[in-house]
């Protein structure tokens, strides 16, 4: 051992709480530098109200709390902080397909504490050693650490409706708190069928668990759908209000969680070229197309309820509208974007019934080929009726009524077992003023258009004319293109992996809130209405195509055509 | 001398074609890629800088498709070998640097250019082009294009290499000078080009002044961002050691450490320990320092009554990482974790991942200057 010992050490860094060695410009924790262990302030930048932190560790969560000096110059990594994670349905495909794995892979990156633990509620008979089996085949290769956290969890078979389930969860999470030391931080993952929300976070409430314990956080995570209509929407929201405000509760749409889809606020909000652009001035229209190229699979029962408006367009497209149409945000802070994305959600026209067959266009796929495979149509899929009436496909064309977009039409198209998976937002820019060059010279020209990727290849696409090389003068659409995996090394985490994260790190801004749900649900509400009044009918479409005829149609009558993606 | 056009699968490309190295970003989800392909090639011995300059857009020319016209480029890095090389791959570490750059391709781009100065030789300038092809990781997007230079400067032009290297590097976007075995001389003009210094302090371990060593490299780092590989590869250490004081329960015994017992090789071990002196405001006799294969930081502290233990070890023989918290009390944190990939790789995207300057580590390195 060559112990650093004896006088050789800085001769002044012993000024407990003054500074570290002095005389350097680089000094350990000199004057003007960030104080040491022992100088430290106490408390750091405070996270949600409930004192969430866990950004990189820094936050001084509670407020006699030391800084945690050591994580410093590690801010660019997200962690989350000391805590319980409660799954409800802990036995089900999500957890199973989704949270599992996802929960396997923040270990693995290094972004889960080492004072975590998971607690499995289900009513499906099971022991502990049964749920961590069922942890470790979810993860046939996990990593090292994932052994250790299934060493810390729990299983408890229980009925939603009584009271034991959760007198026991509670006294479990309270040993956590004592043996593993999880701090009272508590995140409640409903990963049920919607049914049960409402009774779930009741039943939270009614043991106490809604409240944060000990100074610790209690937070309420749902997955869509919330709510069949605006109506049952908002039944839930006043039920969950009951026993958790606002500000626990985080709505997932994993589309938010999806890296290309919060690149639409990098795009538009870190550069000075597209934002003077984005506007009714220049926009001739914008088109958004979420396309699937797979059927119902196995979820004809649930789809036959659900139908692409309700799946899709109520929540996915509302998203990625919404952050497309925006304004910008004071601050890129959960509140700052949400607000926001709300007020964009407010200005879009509310379709009158009798207006629906006139700007909306409902389908349903037949058979037809699909990537050279020869696919059913959706009557005859398993789980569905003979005779449904669910729409597979939508086509709309919305409106917005505010100074940035009056005037430009918004085309949204969603579908089932259309030619090619891809979800892209585009803005169609105006045609030149007056074009300079003689007609038979710009034949391939096309208004230049902005499209943002969001997947599969994920990026961004500006096309542009350019001239021919040669004598003749002759222009011709060019693209220039931005792809998102060919900049950057980071590995995008998947978006169950971000949402999680943010979740047990109290970051709500990738999450729904209350009033956007019931803004989304308001526009769709009035299509849902009439197509139940038979106000439009189903037109059919060949598996593998675009969509019916109907919805190139709602383009022509303006004058316009659906893009290629 | 006449150039030789080299059709693909050369020697060269042969051997890096099959690289299949795991890209950083905490062992993401993203498995194996298949390695970049050279497209096409060119070298001269005895070449003039405008031949060289004439080749790169040839290369493109050449290559069959429309693709190639495309570059995609993130960055410049310049790679400046140590010590003269007798041909243009002569650097054993150099060419394993130029590999490295080589598999980051497919996700960060970049211009790379070999510099390879011989100072003592007769007047020259040997150099070869390689354009590569990567393909996009998922299989879905378009196929990534970039160019790779090597240049033997033999000759007092060896001594003005940013006269050399100036007319390659592209507009606008950042140089990054990356010195693979041996550590930057500061009155080298060549740093004059750079935006941001990658360097590696384990290369200075043998070193009879390591004091100095940290010094010289502090004092770089206050005119430009300096990015250390060795910090870059202590990280893992750094999270798990911080993350056993995210507990509110554990977080008090920071300001009450007694001792950091601090093993590894030299050049780790002065630095993680300069890291935690630094940031713990510990004195040196506080310290205890020894030799070992592996990283191993141990923490003895006390918060009022009670004593804890906190350890970031790897155990003899095990693949994992354990991060441990005991205490006097019984409450004990176990984490285990993989052990991190420490391949040239994947420091390197560590490094170019983020280009600044990092407080911290100048901390680090001004506290372990006072203990090498």
């Amino acid at each position: 051992m060559n112990g650093a010992g004896g006088a050789g050490g800085p001769a002044s860094a012993r000024s407990r709480g003054v500074g570290g060695p002095a005389g350097d410009k680089h000094g350990a924790g000199g004057a003007g530098g960030p104080a040491s262990a022992r100088s430290r302030g106490v408390g750091g930048p405070a996270g949600d109200k409930q004192g969430a932190g866990g950004a990189g560790g820094q936050a001084g969560d509670k407020n006699s709390l030391p800084r945690n000096v050591l994580a410093e110059g590690l801010e660019t990594v997200r962690r989350a902080p000391p805590g319980a994670l409660v799954v409800f349905g802990a036995s089900g495909d999500l957890t199973h397909r989704k949270l599992l794995p996802a929960l396997e892979q923040l270990s693995r990156r290094r972004l889960l504490p080492a004072a975590f633990g998971i607690v499995g509620v289900a009513r499906t008979e099971m022991s502990d050693d049964g749920f961590r089996d069922l942890m470790a085949s979810a993860v046939p290769d996990a990593g090292p650490g994932w052994a250790e956290i299934i060493k810390n969890s729990y299983y408890i078979t229980g009925d939603y409706s009584h009271p034991d389930t959760f007198s026991a969860l509670q006294k479990k999470l309270s040993e956590l708190d004592e043996s593993l030391g999880t701090g009272g931080n508590r995140t409640f993952y409903l990963a049920t069928v919607p049914d049960v929300f409402g009774e779930v976070a009741l039943a939270l409430g009614k043991v106490g668990l809604n409240k944060p314990a000990g100074g610790g956080t209690a937070r309420l995570v749902i997955e869509k759908p919330f709510g069949h209509d605006r109506e049952t929407a908002r039944e839930l929201d006043a039920t969950l209000h009951q026993v958790f405000d606002e500000d626990q509760i985080y709505r997932i749409d994993h589309y938010l969680g999806k890296e290309t889809v919060q690149n639409v606020l990098a795009l538009r909000f870190a550069n000075a070229i597209f934002e003077p652009l984005w506007n009714r001035n220049y926009v001739d229209h914008v088109q958004v197309t979420v396309a699937e190229t797979v059927g119902v699979e196995k979820r004809g029962n649930f789809y036959e309820k659900a139908g692409a408006l309700r799946d899709i367009v109520q929540n996915h497209v509302m998203q990625v509208l919404s952050l497309t149409l925006m304004e910008p945000p004071g601050s890129v802070d959960a509140e700052g974007i949400r607000g926001e994305k709300v007020k964009a959600l407010r200005s879009v026209v509310v379709p009158a019934e009798r207006d629906v067959p006139n700007i909306a266009v409902r389908g349903q796929y037949d058979s037809g080929w699909v990537e050279g495979n020869a696919v059913p149509g959706y009557r005859q899929e398993e789980g569905v009726s003979k005779d449904s009436q669910t729409e597979t496909y939508v086509a709309l064309r919305l409106t917005v009524d505010n100074w940035r977009w009056a005037g430009v039409p918004i085309y949204v198209r969603t579908g089932k077992r259309l030619p090619k998976r891809v979800t892209e937002v585009a803005l169609q820019f105006k045609e030149v003023p007056h074009l300079a060059f003689p007609k038979e010279a710009a034949l391939g020209l096309n208004p230049n258009a902005l499209v943002m990727r969001i997947q599969p290849d994920e990026g961004v696409t500006l096309r542009f004319g350019a001239k021919v090389p040669g004598q003749a003068f002759v222009v011709r659409d060019v693209l220039m293109d931005f792809s998102y995996g060919a900049a950057f090394l980071e590995e995008p985490p998947d978006a169950y992996e971000r949402l999680l994260l943010d979740a047990m790190a109290g970051d709500p801004t990738l999450f729904i809130r209350s009033d956007e749900v019931d803004t989304a649900w308001g526009i769709v509400q009035p299509l849902l209405d009439a197509w139940s009044a038979g106000a439009a009918p189903l037109a059919g479409y060949a598996a593998g195509s675009w969509g019916p005829r109907a919805a190139d149609a709602l383009l022509e009558r303006d004058g316009r055509q659906w893009r290629a993606p | 001398m006449t150039p030789a056009v080299e059709s693909p699968g050369t020697p060269a490309a042969e051997g890096t074609a099959g690289t299949r190295d795991r890209l950083a970003g905490g062992g993401g989800t993203s498995g194996e890629d298949r390695g970049p392909q050279a497209v096409q090639s060119w070298s001269k011995q005895g070449a003039k800088l405008g031949e060289v300059l004439a080749a790169l857009p040839a290369l493109r020319r050449k290559a069959a498709g429309r693709e190639a016209g495309t570059r995609t480029a993130v960055m410049t890095i310049v790679l400046v070998s140590s010590g003269p090389a007798s041909s243009v791959d002569g650097d054993d570490e150099a060419q394993a640097a130029m590999s490295s750059v080589r598999s980051l391709g497919a996700h960060h781009p970049c211009r790379a250019i070999l510099l390879q100065p011989d100072p003592d030789a007769t007047p020259a300038i040997d150099a070869s082009a390689c354009l590569w092809r990567a393909e996009p990781r998922s299989g879905a997007g378009h196929p990534v294009f970039f160019e790779e230079l090597s240049i033997r400067v033999a000759g007092q032009a060896a001594s003005h290499l940013a006269s050399i290297v100036g007319p390659f590097v592209l507009a606008d976007l950042p140089v990054v000078i990356w010195f693979p075995a041996s550590l930057p001389d500061p009155a080298d003009p060549l740093l004059k080009l750079a935006s941001t210094l990658v360097v590696d302090t384990r290369n200075a371990a043998g070193q009879d002044d390591l004091g100095h060593v940290y010094r010289t490299l502090l004092d770089l780092s206050s005119t430009r961002p300096v990015v250390d590989l060795s910090w870059v590869r202590l990280q893992p250490w750094r999270e798990l050691l911080a993350g056993l004081f995210e507990p509110e329960h554990n977080r008090h015994f920071l300001e009450g450490v007694r001792l950091a017992s601090v093993k590894g090789k030299p050049g780790p071990r002065y630095i993680l320990a300069g890291w935690l002196m630094a940031q713990l405001d510990l004195r040196a006799r506080e310290l205890s320092l020894a030799d070992a294969k592996h990283v191993e930081i141990t923490l003895s502290a006390e918060a009022g009554e009670e004593e804890g233990t906190f350890e970031v070890k790897r155990d003899e023989g095990s693949r994992a990482v354990w991060a441990r918290a005991s205490f006097s009390g019984g409450l004990c944190h176990n984490q285990a974790l993989p052990l991190p990939d420490s391949s040239l790789t994947t420091a390197l995207a560590g490094a170019v991942s983020y280009l600044r300057a990092d407080r911290t580590w100048e901390r680090a390195l001004s506290a372990a200057a006072t203990l090498a």
